[in-house]
């Protein structure tokens, strides 16, 4: 790569660092501290870096920014034919003013919980376990398999589940039966419906999910190893002491953007897996609000559960950030 | 010819071609159908064949359907999407999300243009005539949905049974289809007696009025309006499912079990009774029955409606609302024409191409004008109605599915249940969670009937109580 100036740009500084975009290079090579160049004229020198940044930017205002506006929708009645008509809170007092929304908001805490503390720890003890594989060829099968379960749809995957523990048929019971043990029927449980959640959803995205522990697996520096080595550390205490401590950044930043999306409980895995019995258990806000609201053409009730889910999501963020910080010194910002 | 002749005939010519083009102007109606889509030949076919059939009745009317994605909920929801943005259609289906469009006075009254119609008041099922009186937007002319029970016949030969008249005689049969080995696979009592799939209303066709189940809304001891499903009658019926699965006669998977595997279990002989939710169904079972079972000549019986303590009959027919149909968009500056598109379908050109599918492909006409039909009209699908009034000119039924139709026809009862008032919606959401959550738990075994009062007053707590008071400001 060569720079406006006609200095080639070092592919990595002596830190270790790659010099962000808009960093003009100094005769000498090195990238400059600080720079008091113009915005037009930094536009002027990396205007490939920016145009190739261009439709990211533009998808992430279109579709993310743009849409926050609309969520005025929730204090409105909606038209067909404009305008649409304020009406304040009203919309919430219905949502909250429903006889099942606390046992819908407590299904939603209760399945989320069990996932933050059940499922999120999962890829990163398999990311732990797929580096100990020191065979390649065995590594790259057992990546390969664990992967697979990601791309299937809830509904192929709630189909398994169900042959899988039918009571007449399904393996599971017929093993619990050999080994003397009555028949469950865990679909139909409503003590067992929410484990079949938790693992269906390791089942399915616990090898995938895994790649971003891997990829920061791989970035910690080999010498920490070598230097463990040569302090007399068997497998458990490197990993132990250089491979967890070297990915709770990347544990802290996944964490606090799980918590995020804590009342989001995954509307096509429940959709898929509820049947009349186990409904009370496992209504969750996106099955009520998908009944409620957008199947019966209630985009403003709709609007004002998705927005009371994205104001929970963001105290819980910025918490959870708080806390990290203090715990760790990594957040996200 | 001088050059002020030549004018004038050129300028007579044009005000003569100005003055007939409007009376021949083609219309353009935009329709919008979860079953008509410009991706299927065969779809796209059939609009020609109802352009052409429009323009010899008199209407030049250019029939533009737009696609939205398949299936029932991605087209509910792609539907409420596209006309909350003000792309509205002048025909539009909907299957659900139509009553907030009503409220908002989106949809046309049908009834004047009814009223006037030249095959739709007459191609009109009774329950069709009592829902537009009662929600006058939505158009969807079918026989009402009454799911009957079928068997095999040469199972009901082998088992020495006559079609059951009772409830007690429907347990009978269950129970010798449970203990015989009629699938052959050398396991006495392992076939189920019936299946079905999801919750009971398919049982609830055939069950509610043999219990005294006769609507949404009776009257308790005091004269005061109550919900059936709080009823002791209610009670009754849901005893006897349950009491069906403990014994192994009832599957008790239902509720896991979705129309595929219902099906399924049929025609491997896992199950013995099934029920087909409307004439046609039954036939297509029929059909895939044979496919499964290559070179026995298996047919189905219909069976009957059992009497019961509470009475006998099919379930009443709720004609609160169509809960699926077309309706007309009052934006659309084409009403007329959009309604003269549905009265055609409803006549019996319409239904001829609706109903029979293609020339040459899925039926052959003779000289003599007697139709036969081929193997390809198995897949063939009505888009738009199957009018009362309209014979085929061959059977288009078996007898066993025609019989099922005369038992919808001569067993109509209306049903009293109304349509909710907006404010309503989270009760009625609650109170339909609280039942079907509680009838599966007394089914497969997770609550005891002793339970029922637990049920009955949860159910008044999450909104049945409520409901309860309005229904009776509504009802007489």
């Amino acid at each position: 790569m060569v720079a406006g100036d006609g200095q080639k740009i070092a592919a990595v500084t002596s830190d270790g660092n790659v010099p962000a975009v808009g960093e003009r290079v100094r005769s000498s090579g090195n990238i400059p501290l600080s720079s008091t160049t113009s915005l037009g004229a930094k536009v002027r020198q990396w205007w490939p870096y920016y145009a190739m940044m261009a439709p990211g930017l533009l998808f992430f205002f279109i579709w993310h920014y743009v849409p926050i506006w609309e969520a005025k929708m929730a204090f409105e009645q909606v038209r067909i034919i404009p305008p649409n008509i304020w009406v304040g809170l009203k919309n919430f007092q219905q949502l909250f003013s429903s006889p099942i929304f606390y046992q819908v908001l407590a299904n939603t805490l209760i399945i989320s919980g069990m996932k933050i503390l059940f499922v999120f720890p999962v890829p990163i003890i398999v990311a732990l376990l797929l580096n100990e594989i020191r065979s390649g060829k065995l590594r790259g099968f057992v990546q390969s398999a664990i992967y697979l379960p990601h791309f299937l749809s809830w509904v192929v995957i709630a189909g398994v589940f169900i042959a899988l523990l039918s009571p007449t048929d399904g393996a599971v019971n017929q093993i619990q039966n050999a080994f003397g043990f009555p028949s469950v029927n865990y679909m139909t449980n409503t003590g067992t419906i929410r484990w079949v959640l938790v693992i269906s959803e390791i089942w399915r995205s616990a090898g995938w999910d895994s790649l971003l522990y891997l990829a920061a697996i791989f970035a910690i520096d080999p010498q920490l190893y070598e230097a463990a080595e040569m302090d007399g550390a068997n497998r458990w205490q490197k990993i132990w002491h250089v491979t967890i401590p070297g990915i709770v950044p990347t544990i802290a930043t996944l964490f606090i953007l799980n918590m995020g999306m804590f009342l989001s409980a995954d509307l096509n895995q429940v959709i898929n897996m509820q049947n009349d019995v186990n409904a009370s258990t496992i209504d969750i806000l996106d099955t009520y609000v998908y009944r409620l609201g957008l199947s019966t053409g209630e985009y403003a009730l709709a609007t004002a559960a998705g927005l009371f889910k994205a104001v929970i999501g963001m105290i819980l963020v910025v918490s959870s950030h708080l806390v990290s910080k203090r715990l760790t010194g990594k957040g996200l910002w | 010819m001088t050059i002020k002749k030549l004018l004038l005939a050129t300028t007579a010519v044009a005000l003569l071609g100005a003055s007939i083009a409007p009376a021949m102007a083609q219309t353009t109606i935009r329709l919008v159908s979860k079953d008509l889509l410009t991706t299927n030949p065969d779809d796209m076919k059939e609009i020609e064949e109802i352009e052409a059939g429009l323009k010899a009745a008199g209407h030049d009317i250019d029939i533009q359907t737009v696609d939205l994605p398949g299936g029932t909920a991605a087209y509910v929801d792609a539907l409420g999407v596209m006309l909350l943005s003000g792309d509205i259609p002048d025909i539009i289906y909907f299957q659900g999300g139509d009553q907030k469009m009503a409220e908002q006075g989106i949809l046309e009254d049908l009834n004047p243009f009814i009223e006037k119609s030249e095959h739709i008041k007459d191609a009109l099922w009774p329950h069709n005539v009592d829902r537009l009186a009662n929600y006058p937007y939505l158009l969807y002319i079918y026989p009402p949905r009454a799911p009957q029970p079928v068997i095999r016949q040469d199972w009901l030969d082998q088992l020495g049974m006559e079609p059951p008249k009772t409830v007690e005689e429907y347990e009978a049969l269950f129970q010798a289809i449970h203990d015989a080995d009629l699938d052959g696979d050398g396991t006495p009592g392992n076939t189920l007696g019936l299946t079905g799939f999801g919750n009971t209303n398919e049982l609830d066709s055939i069950f509610n009025q043999a219990f005294g189940v006769t609507g949404t809304w009776m009257k308790n001891a005091d004269g005061a309006w109550v919900n059936s499903r709080v009823t002791d009658a209610e009670k009754a019926k849901i005893e006897f499912y349950a009491r069906l699965a403990e014994k192994g006669l009832f599957d008790k998977e239902y509720v896991t079990n979705t129309f595929d595997v219902k099906e399924d279990k049929f025609y491997t002989g896992k199950a013995g009774v099934v029920f087909g939710s409307s004439p046609e169904v039954i036939d297509i079972y029929a059909g895939k029955m044979r496919q499964a079972h290559p070179g026995e000549d298996i047919t189905l019986a219909l069976l009957p409606i059992p009497s019961g303590p509470g009475g006998q009959g099919l379930a009443a027919v709720d004609v609160s609302k169509e809960s699926r149909g077309f309706a007309i968009s009052s934006l659309s500056e084409h009403k007329d024409e959009a309604f003269a598109v549905l009265d055609f379908m409803a006549s019996k050109e319409g239904q001829d191409i609706d109903r029979l599918g293609f020339e040459g492909v899925h039926h052959n006409t003779d000289a003599s004008g007697a139709v036969t039909f081929t193997d390809q009209i198995s897949t063939w699908y009505a888009r738009f109605f199957n009018a009362a009034n309209w014979v085929p000119p061959t059977p288009l039924l078996s007898p066993t599915a025609q019989a099922a139709l005369d038992t919808i026809k001569d067993n109509f009862v209306a049903d009293n249940a109304f349509v909710w008032p907006a404010d309503y919606a989270a009760d009625v959401d609650a109170t339909e969670q609280v039942y079907r959550s509680w009838v599966a738990k007394f089914i497969t075994g997770e609550a005891s009937l002793d339970q029922w009062q637990q049920f009955v007053d949860e159910y008044n707590a999450a909104g049945g109580t409520r409901m309860a008071e309005y229904a009776a400001t509504v009802l007489k």
